[in-house]
């Protein structure tokens, strides 16, 4: 059998792998900008302040009582409301990335339609809730 | 020639593997030692951001290099290693674990889809019981911390210690990988799942069809992964590859690129609640993210020019200096 001939990848997967790369590389170009500016003109949590705690072994609750002046860690998407700050940009890129798989999971289920198969478009389906819900932050860990 | 039970150039690999470990320990205690000393001042050790940023760039860059080149992902390496010889806390190095993981397995899912060397079937099928289960393990990882304070971070270190040198085990002696194992008698359960795929294979310059087997037994499999990913944050090509190819039989090349594809999923689960906890900040993920991305690339690249032989027995060393690390600082908070 020649090359020509060889079977075609199937559509779902296609359709998946490259809207997750195209989303990740888009999510570390934004993360990259926000870190860079983020370490120049600094952001909500204090860099100097973060990197002594990190070193220090501190837990999340202090690092961002101290060093962002909260009373308590935020929870959900918490930079959608501050993207006047540089982490909070870089936080953005990261999630981005993070949705990467979601929004490809989404895509795969338009291939699997096309390719009638609909045993296994249940199961993307089942998979892409959950991940739409993680990322939705329904479920979610409490402090 | 030999000394004794082992050949001699196994002698040798048994030395470096033992000198490794005392040096990464060294490493630790130097780290403990200038934050110790560093006292009521800040304790960055002298680091700027911008210095943080690429020592941790450069430290990633070369994770992702020895990864590549030992078979084995990024996070799997990064977690235990940052885990046992860095001061920073366990959630927060879990969290960006999972996070650079999560990375790798995007960028190289890409390539494996088009090339249809990843079944998708199989990924929707192991898919659904490892992403539940990866985001039940975070959610555990979450509730251990919030509920058990110092007893369960011990916990957390002690077992991912076993874990990890489980894993060192398993590379030495997991038995020999069969590239295109014979499948026979597939069960009803699997042969109803239609797994059997073919992918056109550039060695042979010919089109391989394969079945697998197994499935109800894959299932299981993955949900015990699944738990292990999403607590300890790491990724978990290093048990889904043995249970494609030994436990299923998939070629081990699907398993390889379907394992790595899976992990993209089921830490993008994972990695949700983590983000929402505020367990990652960009100052510490971005550098490790971007550094296993180009160390990952680097190493594809080197991968086909030299033998990547003696750096599994550096990865084992890794993973046993970590391992025994995380276990004595486990064992430590307990007592």
């Amino acid at each position: 059998m020649k090359k020509d001939e060889a079977p075609k990848p199937p559509l779902a997967g296609v359709i998946y792998g490259e809207i997750a790369y195209w989303l990740l590389l888009a999510g570390m170009l934004v993360a990259v900008c926000g870190s860079a500016i983020y370490i120049h003109s600094g952001g909500i949590i204090n860099a100097t302040c973060l990197l002594d705690h990190l070193w220090q072994g501190a837990d999340i609750n202090t690092i961002w009582a101290e060093c962002a002046g909260v009373t308590e860690v935020p929870h959900g998407h918490w930079y959608f409301g501050a993207l006047h700050q540089a982490d909070a940009v870089a936080m953005l890129g990261i999630a981005i990335g993070s949705t990467a798989a979601v929004v490809g999971m989404w895509g795969a289920l338009i291939g699997l339609i096309r390719s009638r198969e609909k045993f296994y478009f249940v199961f993307a389906i089942i998979i892409a809730i959950i991940l739409t819900l993680s990322a939705l932050g329904i479920i979610t860990i409490a402090h | 020639m030999t000394l004794g039970l082992l050949p001699k150039a196994r002698w040798f690999k048994l030395l470096a593997v033992i000198i490794l470990v005392m040096m990464l320990f060294s490493f630790s205690t130097g780290i403990a030692y200038a934050a110790e000393q560093a006292g009521s001042e800040p304790a960055t050790m002298g680091m700027s951001p911008i210095v943080f940023f690429f020592v941790f760039l450069g430290i990633s860059i070369v994770i992702g290099i020895i990864a590549v080149l030992g078979g084995v992902g990024g996070g799997v390496i990064f977690t235990p290693l940052m885990m046992g010889f860095t001061p920073i806390d366990s959630f927060i190095i879990r969290a960006t674990g999972l996070f650079v993981a999560m990375c790798g397995s995007l960028v190289a899912a890409r390539p494996f889809l088009r090339r249809g060397l990843a079944n998708v079937k199989i990924l929707f099928f192991a898919g659904l019981p490892y992403a539940v289960f990866a985001v039940l393990g975070a959610l555990l990882a979450g509730y251990v911390k919030t509920t058990m304070g110092e007893g369960g971070e011990a916990m957390i270190r002690l077992g991912l210690g076993i874990l990890v040198i489980g894993i060192a085990f398993l590379i030495i002696f997991g038995g020999k990988k069969v590239e295109y194992p014979d499948v026979r008698n597939v069960d009803s359960f699997t042969e109803r799942l239609a797994l059997s795929m073919s992918y056109w294979e550039e060695s042979m310059g010919k089109v391989v069809s394969y079945k697998v087997k197994r499935a109800p037994i894959g299932i299981l499999a993955f949900c015990g992964v699944g738990l292990i990913s999403g607590l300890f944050g790491v990724g978990a090509g290093w048990a889904m590859v043995p249970v494609f190819n030994l436990v299923m039989l998939a070629p081990l090349k699907v398993a390889a690129a379907s394992s790595k594809v899976l992990i993209g999923i089921g830490d993008t689960a994972a990695i949700w609640p983590y983000i929402m906890g505020g367990g990652i900040f960009p100052l510490f993920a971005v550098p490790c993210m971007v550094g296993l991305v180009i160390g990952t690339m680097i190493g594809a690249k080197i991968m086909l020019k030299i033998k990547a032989g003696f750096v599994r027995w550096l990865i084992v060393a890794v993973m046993f200096g970590s391992g025994t690390k995380l276990v004595l600082d486990g064992i430590a908070r307990l007592t």
